[in-house]
């Protein structure tokens, strides 16, 4: 699941093979802003066929959180 | 073309008054904004005969400098200068407020006779010219843009748009000048609506600027010619119908009929 | 641009607006010149990347719609193509001598954007939810209107507009989770409608986000009763696709128009414009709309709802129409 998450990250968020990925927080980055957010929702909502609510989608304000929540919708 | 010269100047402005009284005839029964156009002659035959770097064959130039009327009812004093240019022609100056012409009541934008902009409703222009002042910045061109407005045309909220928002951009590059004539359509402007220190109030949203007697050739001159890095702001105490006895200071010459009689008596007075 | 269903997926979920702010990247990319000028208004259109990655190409004249209108058409006549946005009712009424002015009557190449169209502002109250935009700007001449049905023809729509030289206005409806009416590319004309559902005897012309649920309703009505409606999207209201209009006419015995937006003055008047001056007579012309009032505020469902604007609220005229 983790490397599924990891390449999900990369696409959406378009980032460099030198970004290390684990640290990443939601507006720390360029490419991690409010569009980023929405594309990599989308992405995530696709490669891993879930449905995030609204509450989610404002609480994923990290890497790890978000593996948390991706973990509460049951992804795999 | 940047050095004063004020005896071209002075003849300049005497063909401007000239022009306007002969439209003014044309008008006819439509009547025409008499009084408007001539508190702003002066100014118009400084920048024009100085200043502005223009003429007939390079007026579509993008890096011309640009000339807007925002009191779009003293477009006589805008096709005054116009014809004086051969931008416009004697067929022209007769069609005024006639039947379709190019040359209504009020500027209808038409880049081959040199009109810039569609003006009348009151500031519009302004907010215009503030787009030119950042597009020519954008582009890099040295030009400025020069508009005029009226007292009255300061009650618009949208002119205080323009005040507020202009220094933000560095559009040193804009010279608005205020044809203070002290009268709109219905009387004098402080009974209508006050607008007391005009000084105070564009020096606070940070304008440089400028209070000059509007009939000044000298004044005039130096008011625009001064060098800032700020937007600039040039109040020019005018009188409303300037140049003639009988519409000097009166008010009935905001928009009026003018005789023939009333032609030829103003004829002598040009002498 | 490439338009292929991840995209669009991802587009249907950002919505019309961040879609809108999105497309911008792309198009300045292709057109340097252009210039996008804002009333304090980047976040909600969209627009913060493009802010921070294209400074010079933003202009943000504070909250002062009039003077946008007068700067972006000093901007136009150097040359530039140029953007600008707010909220549809500002954007739109609160300069709409300015618009008239310097964009119909001298004909100015602006496009403007009026953001959070049509009723899903509808919590904040109706001095923001927008039901008479498209009417102001209908008598302006010289001005295209259009109302794109889903987030994907935004795109299409600020291409389109930006490929030719009429001043225009473009209303963005909906919010997040747009409903995606088209699942790939296709053909976008500004003044030809679309038709998405061959039928008969009863045509719904749908505009903004009524298209989606139009189509919706269509579909249950076909499962149910084995009946098909035409449905077609009528993206431009001006210039309204007359040759469209009188196919239509000829080809159907009831029309359905359906937009968020006053009955009055809108898509449906535009239609019923063009079938006052046909010959033939026995057709009729319903408008599903505002009807001519402000109700309370509420939720975009609620509202669409409330005004049978909704999924159901067009399932149901169509049943009352079909007995």
């Amino acid at each position: 699941m983790e490397e599924k998450y990891k390449k999900a990250f990369k696409n959406a968020l378009s980032l460099g093979d030198d970004v290390v990925i684990e640290k990443l927080k939601y507006n720390e980055i360029p490419e991690w802003d409010s569009i980023g957010h929405m594309t990599l929702i989308s992405e995530l909502e696709d490669e891993f066929n879930i449905s995030f609510e609204t509450d989610d989608i404002v609480n994923f304000s990290s890497y790890d959180v978000g593996k948390e929540i991706l973990n509460k919708l049951g992804a795999s | 073309m940047s050095q004063l010269n004020k005896k071209k100047t002075e003849d300049l402005a005497k063909r401007l008054r000239k022009n306007i009284l002969d439209m003014s005839l044309v008008a006819g029964s439509a009547s025409s904004h008499f009084g408007g156009a001539l508190s702003c002659i002066d100014i118009v035959a400084v920048l024009f005969q100085n200043i502005i770097n223009y003429d007939k064959d390079n007026f579509k130039d993008l890096s011309r400098d640009r000339f807007v009327l925002s009191k779009g009812h003293a477009c006589m004093a805008l096709y005054s200068i116009l014809y004086e240019l051969e931008l416009l022609n004697d067929d022209d100056l007769n069609s005024f407020e006639k039947s379709e012409s190019i040359l209504l009541g009020h500027p209808v934008k038409n880049l081959d006779k040199g009109i810039e902009v569609s003006t009348g409703s009151l500031g519009m222009g302004v907010s215009v010219s503030m787009g030119f002042a950042i597009a020519a910045k954008k582009k890099k061109i040295e030009n400025k843009i020069y508009a005029i407005l009226g007292d009255g045309e300061c009650n618009e909220g949208s002119v205080w748009e323009v005040a507020l928002s202009a220094p933000k951009f560095n559009l040193d590059n804009l010279v608005l000048i205020i044809d203070r004539n002290n009268f709109q359509q219905t009387g004098k402007s402080n009974d209508i609506l006050d607008l007391n220190s005009l000084n105070s109030k564009w020096k606070s949203f940070n304008w440089d600027v400028c209070e000059i007697n509007g009939h000044d050739i000298i004044e005039i001159y130096d008011a625009i010619k001064k060098e800032t890095k700020l937007p600039k702001v040039i109040i020019a105490n005018t009188i409303k119908g300037k140049g003639f006895s009988f519409s000097e200071n009166n008010n009935d010459w905001h928009h009026k009929i003018l005789t023939r009689n009333q032609y030829e008596e103003a004829l002598k007075e040009l002498e | 641009m490439i338009i292929d269903k991840k995209k669009i997926s991802l587009w249907s979920k950002m919505g019309s607006r961040a879609t809108f702010g999105l497309s911008l990247m792309d198009v300045v990319k292709e057109m340097e010149d252009l210039m996008v000028v804002t009333c304090d208004v980047s976040t909600s259109a969209g627009l913060d990347r493009f802010k921070k990655t294209y400074p010079e190409n933003y202009i943000d004249v504070g909250i002062a719609e009039q003077n946008m209108i007068g700067i972006a058409t000093g901007i136009s006549l150097f040359g530039n193509r140029v953007i600008t946005t707010t909220f549809s009712p500002f954007q739109t009424l609160r300069c709409c001598e300015q618009i008239k002015n310097n964009l119909g009557y001298m004909n100015s190449n602006v496009k403007m954007v009026g953001l959070a169209s049509g009723l899903v502002l509808g919590t904040l109250g109706f001095t923001h939810a927008s039901i008479e935009d498209i009417g102001a700007l209908r008598s302006i001449p010289n001005m295209n209107i259009i109302s794109p049905a889903d987030c994907t023809e935004t795109v299409k729509s600020i291409y389109a507009s930006l490929n030719n030289d009429s001043p225009t206005y473009i209303r963005l409806t909906g919010g997040q989770l747009n409903n995606p009416v088209y699942e790939e590319d296709y053909n976008f004309e500004i003044g030809k409608a679309i038709r998405i559902k061959k039928g008969k005897e009863i045509a719904i012309l749908a505009s903004g986000t009524r298209v989606s649920d139009s189509v919706l309703a269509s579909e249950k009505i076909y499962q149910e009763k084995n009946f098909q409606v035409s449905v077609y999207n009528f993206h431009t209201i001006k210039p309204i696709d007359k040759i469209t209009i009188k196919e239509i006419v000829n080809d159907h015995d009831c029309l359905l128009t359906v937009e968020e937006h006053n009955i009055i003055g809108g898509l449906g008047s535009a239609v019923s414009e063009i079938l006052a001056e046909m010959d033939k007579k026995n057709v009729k012309l319903y408008r599903m709309g505002v009807e001519d009032f402000y109700p309370k505020g509420s939720d975009y469902n609620s509202l669409l709802k409330l005004l049978n604007l909704d999924q159901d609220g067009i399932y149901n005229k169509i049943i009352k129409l079909l007995s």
